[in-house]
């Protein structure tokens, strides 16, 4: 997308209004009833008092969260991988996958630290576990992509299934590659967040600083983390949406 | 001027190095998919000579694309016989002998123009075939200038010509062809067909065409069969000699061959009763 394109009140125009309301609503409620919302300004002064605290436990829960993507995100493309070149190993292991996904995985917490210890290893596990299926199943979908017509070429060539997986099926499946990032990523910041405060343990990240803060009532504190984390959601899903819209272009899908 | 193939002036026009050689043989092909009324291919018996151009014209859903599938083994006939080049599908494809245009271009998205046209040369390495040089393939087709073009910058005719490359690029005994003209409006049609003529013509590979325009069945092939519901009809000759220029879709021949093609078309629908 061009700058220009974005700087069009067109383009801006409808959230930032949007964004007016809902601040505006925010304020109403929060003037008229303390107990529920601190007011924005409060918010506000709660943030730049103790910004070096809230980005240094912001840095730790990304430090939980982005290993746990990686790892998470490398396995479920090599598995999907797997699993396009045997049927039988794909019955084996979908349902595994499936049954993984619904089941409620922060429970898997508690009994993770049992043997993870209560360090941050825990955290980088359950946002791994968190994020697997999207990646998984996007990486399945894409490697089932390609074109038809390509296929049926790739077939009457008689090229070998490395050659079709090497040549078509992975870089065909490139676009459900970046979309298993997008909604990976900030999924992953989620995942460690929950396991901080389920797990407790040690005494750093901002799910478990949220929570202290809010167990004191230090509301101030408590929401100027949950907009601290919301902003590094945003920052990577479009730190990644970047290099997707970079990456699909010059490689000829858009 | 349709004339029925088996007179030997035929043979002697189409058959060039081999005369009167049957390179491509259906015997009593029979293909059903449980959706269909009616099976894909009923009973179809055909011999093509080698160096032919045949094409095989029907609506949608007569068995066109899956004569075509069959032949090239990406599907199984549930039975009768299929011999390309006296051995099965499966052996022709390992041996590299079969070209294939599919009815969209099917090209990579992220190789380049010249990427795509060399791609038959990088799989399936182990199959003797001589290849064609890409860059001289590009300049017969006038895509010389897209060379290093993405097929997203690409019109529709420009990827159809480079999907035809793609297809020859690798010397095919035996090019398939799936109405690769079909998304292409009426002058870039012709444009293309007239192309692929003149790239047949040089190298004379069996050519097996499927199409649904009756214009596009005179003007390419040495041979025209029509397939409704699954069977298909004695086959005639086209006798426009060669090579037909542009411009021959004006001339009375023409005219007279397409209409009586039409005529035959008619007719074998209503003995089909579609």
């Amino acid at each position: 997308m061009r700058t220009a394109e974005l700087l069009r009140p067109s383009r801006w125009l409808p959230t930032a209004v949007a964004a007016a309301v809902v601040l505006g609503a925010w304020q109403l409620v929060a003037t008229s009833t303390t107990a529920v919302l601190p007011t924005l300004g409060s918010i506000w002064s709660a943030f730049t008092g103790n910004a070096g605290t809230l980005f240094a436990n912001a840095g730790d829960t990304l430090e939980e969260a982005l290993p746990g993507l990686a790892g998470s995100y490398v396995v479920a493309v090599l598995l999907a991988v797997v699993m396009s070149q045997s049927r039988m190993l794909t019955r084996a292991l979908l349902p595994l996958a499936i049954a993984l996904n619904v089941s409620p995985v922060i429970a898997f917490a508690p009994p993770l630290t049992v043997f993870l210890g209560l360090g941050q290893m825990p955290r980088v596990v359950l946002a791994a576990i968190i994020t697997f299926f999207p990646s998984l199943i996007n990486a399945i979908v894409g490697l089932a992509s390609a074109d038809r017509g390509a296929v049926e070429v790739f077939e009457t060539l008689h090229a070998s299934r490395w050659e079709t997986l090497w040549r078509l099926r992975l870089p065909a499946s490139l676009p459900y590659l970046f979309a298993a990032a997008r909604i990976s990523a900030p999924l992953s910041i989620v995942g460690a967040t929950v396991a901080e405060m389920v797990l407790g343990g040690v005494n750093v990240g901002l799910g478990r600083q949220i929570q202290t803060w809010s167990s004191y009532a230090e509301l101030n504190l408590a929401w100027a983390g949950i907009a601290v984390l919301a902003f590094f959601g945003l920052l990577i899903t479009g730190i990644v949406v970047a290099l997707e819209s970079w990456v699909l272009k010059a490689r000829g899908f858009r | 001027m349709l004339r029925a193939t088996s007179g030997p002036r035929d043979r002697l026009l189409s058959a060039p190095g081999t005369p009167g050689a049957d390179c491509i043989v259906l015997d009593g092909v029979t293909k059903r998919f449980d959706a269909m009324a009616w099976p894909a291919l009923d009973e179809v018996s055909l011999s093509i000579p080698q160096g032919q151009f045949f094409t095989v014209i029907g609506p949608s859903g007569a068995g066109k694309s899956t004569l075509l599938r069959v032949l090239a083994g990406i599907s199984r006939p549930d039975s009768g016989r299929v011999s390309v080049f006296g051995e099965p599908p499966e052996q022709a494809s390992r041996a590299k002998h079969l070209g294939w245009v599919p009815q969209s271009p099917a090209l990579l998205p992220w190789r380049s123009v010249i990427d795509n046209v060399r791609l038959p040369l990088q799989v399936n390495r182990g199959a003797k075939c001589e290849a064609r040089d890409p860059e001289e393939l590009l300049a017969r087709l006038n895509l010389s200038h897209a060379r290093d073009m993405l097929p997203a910058h690409l019109s529709g005719g420009m990827r159809q010509r480079v999907a035809i490359a793609r297809a020859f690029a690798f010397r095919p005994r035996l090019l398939l062809m799936d109405e690769p003209f079909g998304a292409l409006d009426e002058m870039t049609r012709e444009h293309v067909a007239h192309l692929l003529l003149e790239l047949w013509q040089a190298e004379k590979p069996t050519v097996i065409f499927v199409t649904h325009s009756v214009g596009e069945a005179v003007l390419l092939s040495d041979t025209v069969a029509v397939i409704g519901r699954g069977r298909l009809s004695p086959s005639v000759g086209i006798d426009l000699g060669r090579p037909r220029p542009e411009g021959i879709e004006d001339s009375q021949g023409f005219h007279q061959l397409t209409a009586s093609l039409r005529a035959q078309l008619r007719r074998a629908f209503s003995d089909a009763g579609g």
